[in-house]
């Protein structure tokens, strides 16, 4: 055990802080918000493009995704630093996250270069497409279809809940091309440009506010999709699926230790009952950290470990909520208003310093929801990791 | 930081793992508990593999260790009072086959008025393995004595934990030599029972969860392992996360102390505090899923449910260690705090 990592990711870090301290956008130049998880204002691609030419977006890329090969412990410095400084690391989460990390996983050269690159350069940005109204936990249920007529797929069905599908340029979607095959067998994926015909999105308002527009519902009707925007095999879809969230959720519970950070450094205790609900936000936020760490080391050396990655998502989650309703409830009627400024000022840092006590309340079920819900989760710990017996 | 055993680490968790099977099986606890079996000849077992020499702070890591895998197999030896409350008060005091306690409360100390020797007077309550301990470290405002027990007068109590030895321990009017007086780290001593308790809780509530496990797994009702109800499993997983969270905030604390690092007594405290959250959960949570099996005498579950409850009782419960951790962080100066250190040091902030 030791408090300490090698020099040598030292060394990475300091040329990374150094980077940004010399090209970090100013206050005025990222005046502009982006209102949604797919629109990107122009400062946010500028800035994007630049950590992409430099290496730094994904530093566990390769040079021309936007990487330089880093190591895990580095990949997790270079995210440690951002979080450390409120940056945000993404003004489109799903698209360098989930969708480009996908594609670069399971697509063809050109399928890389045609979508892939354009995401981690900020030239397109990129909408998930995996839940629909009857197929949420069960996403294997899913019900979209895809036929194939000619060189095209003939897609016709609903998503729901895709974050920022009405400003994206592609959605990644998740179709049914077997309905004959057990459920998990019949799946494919399919990029789908959001200008072709016969596609419908409309975004609805969320528990913070009717005017907070991320959610989507997308219809799809005789959408024609060249067959060449399949991605990975016919069929295969299930393991892109598994791929994706994998990708999500590998360092997932770093967001949820930067969040209880904040929550630590703006929870602001003034009873007994509330200072010691502040002890326990701390001890989280310490714990999540360590457990992270082990899991950290352990994938360092290549071990998979779904295990520990539910565990933290479990745990990181479920804390940020328990933390954000005890400081929602510390302030009693104070904590009614609609807006409200719960945190200084950060100009890189987009979501926070604009949330109420209560969106932040409403904003950390996030995490206990998308993802796989903390009951899911409970149910996978309860089976891989104690090797109990499946219900 | 990189939180994990290194192989050295893992390999003496191995080593004691296996000792203890042998040397302190379930049965061996049983006939302590109900035949009053001396766990003597166990304790010199320890000795000589070296056990009870473990007890330089840069080994703190390596004791939490042993104390996990000691309270995992609900140990019915002195070890845990003669390490952690012992030693870090009177260091080189006791030879390695030598037990001893502290008696952190309760006893004054005067000046002899003619002499240069010191009066010992008042009682130390709830003192572990007072009853048994060949040495006391006596923490008084005057500086640490350390008296042999014949000078002290000793009443066990009976507590609901037949494993456990706690005692009254008495000086009346004590004289003691100038010389058994020492300036010693009290601070740290307190630390290192603080986090010495809660790694033996964790071993406790992870002996807990095993013994659950196995039963969920195997009793079957409405035709089907009890383990494959959702209500079951999910709370067989809230008992893993609470033991999950406390076992890291209690190896924290042992790092802390091995690489004297600042924020060690905030660790101490979160690791107690950690660990009682944990044993309510676990205690709860176990003592259910076994069903009417849970309540008997009969079932070793109970041995390892008392010594996780037992340590949520003594120095201090999990609400007296967050109060110190809500104090630590917002009321003292910011050095000292782990969200400054945190905020302020990249290295830190790695934990
Ligand atoms: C903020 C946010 C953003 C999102 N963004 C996207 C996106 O961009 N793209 C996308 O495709 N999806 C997105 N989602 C959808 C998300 O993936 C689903 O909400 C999630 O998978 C849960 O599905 P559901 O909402 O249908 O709930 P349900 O599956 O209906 O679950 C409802 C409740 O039932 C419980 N439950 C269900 N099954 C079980 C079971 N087997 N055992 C025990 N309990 C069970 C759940 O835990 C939950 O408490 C987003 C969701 C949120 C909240």
């Amino acid at each position: 055990m030791r408090l300490r990592f090698d020099d040598d990711v030292e060394a990475f870090r300091a040329e990374f802080v150094s980077f940004l301290d010399a090209n970090l956008p100013t206050v005025e130049e990222a005046a502009e918000r982006p209102t949604s998880t797919a629109q990107m204002p122009e400062w946010t691609r500028r800035w994007q493009r630049l950590l992409f030419d430099n290496g730094w977006l994904l530093p566990g890329n390769p040079p021309e995704y936007g990487g330089r090969d880093a190591t895990l412990l580095q990949q997790f410095v270079h995210l440690e630093e951002l979080g450390r400084r409120r940056i945000y690391h993404s003004f489109n989460p799903q698209g360098l996250g989930i969708i480009a990390a996908s594609l670069l996983t399971f697509g063809t050269d050109e399928q890389k270069k045609r979508w892939a690159v354009p995401i981690l350069r900020a030239e397109i940005t990129a909408a998930l497409g995996m839940s629909e109204p009857g197929a949420g936990s069960d996403l294997a249920g899913l019900r979209t279809r895809a036929v194939l007529d000619g060189d095209h797929f003939v897609v016709n069905g609903q998503k729901i809940w895709t974050s920022g599908a009405h400003d994206a340029d592609i959605i990644l979607t998740f179709v049914r091309t077997d309905p004959d095959a057990p459920k998990h067998k019949g799946i494919s994926v399919l990029v789908i440009p959001t200008d072709t015909a016969g596609i419908t999105r409309r975004p609805f308002g969320s528990i913070v506010g009717r005017d907070d527009l991320d959610f989507n519902e997308v219809f799809f009707d005789d959408v024609r999709v060249p067959a060449a925007n399949l991605i990975g095999e016919l069929n295969k879809g299930w393991h892109v699926a598994n791929g994706s969230l994998g990708h999500e959720r590998t360092m997932l519970w770093l967001s949820f230790a930067e969040r209880l950070d904040e929550m630590v450094e703006d929870f602001r205790p003034a009873t007994a009952l509330d200072r010691d609900r502040y002890a326990t936000l701390a001890m989280d936020a310490q714990a999540l950290r360590l457990l992270g760490s082990a899991a950290l080391s352990r994938a360092a050396r290549g071990e998979e470990d779904v295990a520990s990655i539910s565990v933290l998502k479990l745990f990181g989650s479920e804390a940020v909520r328990t933390a954000a309703r005890h400081a929602l409830l510390a302030q009693g009627a104070d904590g009614l208003p609609r807006h409200g400024v719960t945190r200084p000022f950060e100009h890189m840092n987009l979501d926070w310093f604009f949330a109420s006590w209560f969106e932040r309340y409403a904003r950390s079920f996030s995490g206990t929801i998308a993802g796989g819900t903390s009951e899911i989760q409970r149910t996978i710990i309860a089976e891989r990791v104690l090797g109990l017996p499946r219900g | 930081m990189l939180f994990e055993f290194d192989d050295d680490q893992q390999l003496l968790r191995q080593t004691v793992r296996d000792v203890l099977s042998k040397e302190c099986p379930p049965a061996l606890v049983r006939s302590v508990a109900d035949e009053g079996t001396d766990p003597a000849p166990l304790w010199r077992t320890y000795a000589g593999l070296g056990w009870t020499e473990l007890t330089e702070t840069t080994e703190a890591v390596e004791l939490g260790i042993l104390l996990e895998e000691l309270g995992r197999a609900t140990d019915p030896t002195p070890l845990l009072a003669t390490l952690t409350w012992f030693a870090p008060l009177a260091p080189g005091v006791a030879s390695a086959e030598q037990t001893g306690t502290a008696v952190f409360d309760g006893v004054s100390a005067h000046r002899e008025p003619l002499g240069d020797g010191w009066i010992l007077d008042g009682t130390g309550r709830h003192v572990l393995d007072g009853d048994r301990a060949d040495w006391f470290a006596v923490v008084t405002d005057a500086g640490v004595f350390t008296v042999p027990a014949g000078e002290a007068t000793v009443t066990r109590e009976d507590v609901f934990d037949p494993l456990l030895h706690v005692a009254d321990v008495s000086f009346w009017q004590v004289r003691v030599s100038g010389e058994s007086r020492a300036d010693v780290d009290v601070a740290l001593a307190r630390d290192v029972a603080l986090t010495g308790l809660a790694l033996t809780m964790v071993g406790a509530c992870k002996r807990v969860l095993e013994l659950t496990i196995d039963h969920v797994r195997t009793r079957e009702q409405f035709g089907v392992p009890i383990g494959s109800f959702q209500a079951v499993k999910h709370k067989a997983v809230d008992m893993h996360v609470a033991i999950e969270r406390a076992a890291a905030l209690a190896y924290f604390a042992a790092l802390s102390i091995a690489e004297q690092d600042p924020r060690r007594s905030t660790a101490a405290a979160m690791a107690k505090a950690a660990a009682g959250e944990c044993t309510t959960v676990v205690f709860e949570s176990g003592f259910q899923l076994f069903g009417g099996m849970g309540f008997t005498w009969e079932n070793d579950l109970q041995f390892a449910l008392k010594r996780a409850l037992s340590g949520e009782l003594l120095l201090g419960g999990a609400d007296v260690h967050r109060a110190r951790v809500a104090a630590a962080l917002l009321d003292a100066p910011a050095a000292t705090t782990v969200a400054a250190t945190a905020s302020e040091e990249p290295h830190a902030a790695a934990v």
